[in-house]
């Protein structure tokens, strides 16, 4: 019907990538969890929430600028992930699979009802910064590539973080072997509370750079919850630079398929993707931790 | 088991049970008792409460004006939850436990479509002021339903006023983009029919799946076709992120519509001037020149403290048809009402009614309104736009 040219090709990559930066942050901090602690945290997408919900609240009541508010987003998650990890995640860190999804399922399912009876049902949003910046044939969303410049300096953050420091590379040897870890006299349980506020932070982080991009409700976490899924399979569970290829992938696999075949269809064309690497590469595209 | 789920049933009822009390003096006849199940809780929890009070408004004043057939009318609501399955239940308590002498519909299409089953069945009238579903009415033979009467227009008729003014100006391409969902199909195709049949060409249509928040491809792919419309069937979330990458991916059409989330005040707080002169559809608005309309307004804001939406409007006149048909037939009796409903040609503060044989409504007017500095003005159909002038054509991203 419509000729596709190069430049709309190019246009297309250009908004995949955007997208996949943002998933590639917030899997990042699922896969964490996952890699850390074998615990699938379905509360994932609501944290996102509640980190939009606080860039909201500033920016309506104080008008703090909204990527000045990461700065509160990300410790505040980060507390209430710790909080959760020390009250009720640790108790299903060793149980059989299903009572950690239970859990979470349980916690995701509160915090979304808690935030309708807190914050209402209504419709928010930051109307911060709209427009393009426009690079010859191509446009470029200003709050996108804010939000990507953001996401990748996060990331690389956190990878630094993982890569180089001590404890870092303590979280690391939790996620290898949490018995070795545990004989070389690492604390596991504050790597543990460490984890899971971390990757409460990156969803904060998500949440407060979308929320410049999209209308803030509390049932807008859920996607994110989905497509984190989908990028730590993608790139291989538990395995970090797999998370950041799997989200650039699905943000592109995502928009190619909107423009060639149609938007209906792009969430079926990820996960037949995600069937795909299932069945070629069980660990995902760059292998995840054997279990 | 079945004697727990019982006990909890008619707890939840005994909870949920609102008699909308009346205190005008006719306490000497039995007053008319009407059923409804509204969601008062649940998904449709605000629309549903709208109903409600415009149901309420609408048995109060006619009770306080001598009643019908000399008696007052009262509401009997529960709540459905916003689920059909509750609905249904509902309706069955109301008939033959409660024995209300007549039901109004519930909010929202899903919820009506399950419960016309149960109205059917006991060949109770049902006036279904929300339900804008065509399938509801217009049911395959064998099939047919006869009680069920409708009030809002359908969704296929939605964009009919941007249609109707871009083919006026002499445009000749349209692109339809629409939610995947029954509601929003609906009105897509209804619009490209309508843009069809006044010689416009479908230039792209194309649909995307609720919840969708990136809409760069296929806007891409709407800028290469270059339409002079685009119509959009929405809810909320997704009209407010078309507009934004509408501006970064600079579309510039001639004309903007979109069906539904145009019109609540939020799109324009949200959107702000990237707002402006985009077209909305909208069943009723507060400043139409019905009849009755002003002091239905007035009453209202009296009574509740703010304006009303058009689900409260719809919800108090399609109660006022219905006791219409009930006064004009001089009986509560099915057969009796429905042959008035069919044959009946009103206007309310809710605009006209008239329906066919089906029950389905072909009188109701949408109105277009176009936002203009920050108001919604109406500009469709002309004898209700009041002279409005239509800011047109839409200026592109670059220029405003």
């Amino acid at each position: 019907m419509t000729v596709i040219t190069p430049t709309m090709i190019g246009q297309v990559v250009i908004s995949g990538l955007l997208a996949g930066s943002l998933y590639a942050m917030v899997a990042l901090g699922l896969g964490l969890i996952f890699g850390v602690m074998r615990v699938l945290n379905v509360a994932h997408g609501p944290i996102l929430m509640l980190g939009a919900y606080v860039t909201f609240w500033l920016f309506s009541t104080v008008g703090l600028n909204p990527y000045l508010s990461l700065l509160v987003s990300m410790p505040l998650l980060f507390a209430l992930g710790v909080l959760l990890q020390r009250t009720l995640v640790r108790r299903v860190v060793d149980a059989p699979e299903l009572s950690s999804l239970l859990l979470t399922f349980g916690l995701s399912i509160a915090i979304v009802n808690l935030a309708q009876l807190g914050f209402t049902s209504d419709l928010r949003a930051v109307e911060f910064m709209t427009g393009s910046f426009v690079l010859g044939p191509f446009a470029f969303s200003k709050s996108r590539v804010i939000a990507c410049l953001f996401a990748v300096a996060i990331t690389t953050g956190a990878f630094l973080f993982l890569q180089k420091t001590r404890v870092g590379k303590a979280i690391r040897a939790v996620s290898q072997s949490r018995e070795v870890a545990q004989v070389c006299g690492i604390d596991v349980q504050s790597i543990h509370m460490l984890a899971f506020g971390l990757a409460s932070a990156l969803a904060a982080a998500g949440g407060s750079l979308v929320a410049v991009m999209v209308a803030i409700q509390p049932e807008m976490g859920a996607i994110y919850t989905f497509k984190s899924f989908l990028v730590i399979v993608l790139g291989g569970a538990g395995n970090y630079p797999g998370a950041l290829l799997g989200g650039l992938l699905l943000g592109l696999v995502e928009q190619l398929a909107s423009l060639f075949l149609t938007t209906q269809v792009n969430e079926a064309v990820a996960y037949i993707l995600l069937v795909v690497v299932l069945l070629v590469r069980p660990t995902g595209i760059l292998g995840g931790r054997a279990s | 088991m079945k004697s727990r789920k019982n006990a909890i049933f008619t707890c939840a009822m005994a909870g949920a049970v609102l008699l909308v009390g009346v205190s005008a003096g006719l306490a000497h006849a039995q007053p008319i008792k009407v059923g409804a199940s509204l969601s008062l809780t649940g998904t449709y929890a605000k629309p549903g409460q709208y109903q409600r009070e415009g149901y309420e408004l609408c048995a109060e004043e006619a009770s306080a004006r001598g009643g019908v057939l000399g008696k007052k009318v009262e509401f009997v609501v529960y709540d459905d939850q916003s689920t059909p399955a509750t609905g249904v239940k509902l309706y069955e308590r109301l008939i033959t436990e409660d024995k209300v002498d007549a039901v109004m519909g519930p909010y929202s299409s899903p919820i009506s479509e399950a419960v016309a089953n149960v109205t059917e069945k006991y060949k109770k009238v049902m006036v279904a002021p929300l339900a804008a579903t065509t399938s509801i009415f217009k049911r395959p033979p064998g099939k047919e339903r006869r009680y069920i009467f409708m009030v809002v227009s359908p969704a296929e008729v939605y964009l009919e006023g941007l249609i109707d003014i871009a083919a006026k100006r002499g445009l000749k391409t349209v692109a339809i983009l629409n939610e995947d969902t029954l509601f929003a199909k609906a009105s897509a195709a209804g619009t490209a029919d309508l843009a069809k049949k006044r010689g416009m060409q479908v230039v792209f249509q194309e649909a995307y799946p609720k919840g969708n928040t990136d809409f760069s491809a296929m806007l891409v792919k709407v800028k290469a076709a270059n339409p002079d419309v685009v119509a959009a069937s929405t809810y909320f979330d997704d009209a407010v992120a078309i507009v934004r990458q509408m501006k970064e991916l600079n579309v510039n059409p001639k004309m903007l519509g979109v069906t539904v989330g145009g019109d609540l005040p939020e799109f324009y707080d949200l959107l702000k001037q990237n707002a402006e002169y985009i077209y909305g559809a909208s069943q009723w608005e507060t400043a139409l020149p019905y009849p009755g309309q002003r002091d239905f307004v007035e009453s209202y804001k009296r009574k509740f403290g703010r304006e009303p939406a058009y689900h409260a409007a719809a919800g108090y006149g399609g109660c006022l048809v219905y006791l219409e048909a009930v006064k004009r037939a001089g009986s509560l009796e099915s057969d009796k009402v429905r042959a008035e409903l069919l044959r009946l040609e009103w206007k309310t503060a809710f605009g006209e009614y008239k329906v066919d044989q089906d029950g389905f409504q072909t009188a109701h007017k949408m109105v277009l309104f176009q936002w203009q500095d920050g108001k919604k003005v109406t500009v469709w159909p002309d004898d209700l736009a009041a002279g409005a002038k239509v800011r047109y054509p839409t200026p592109p991203w670059t220029q405003r």
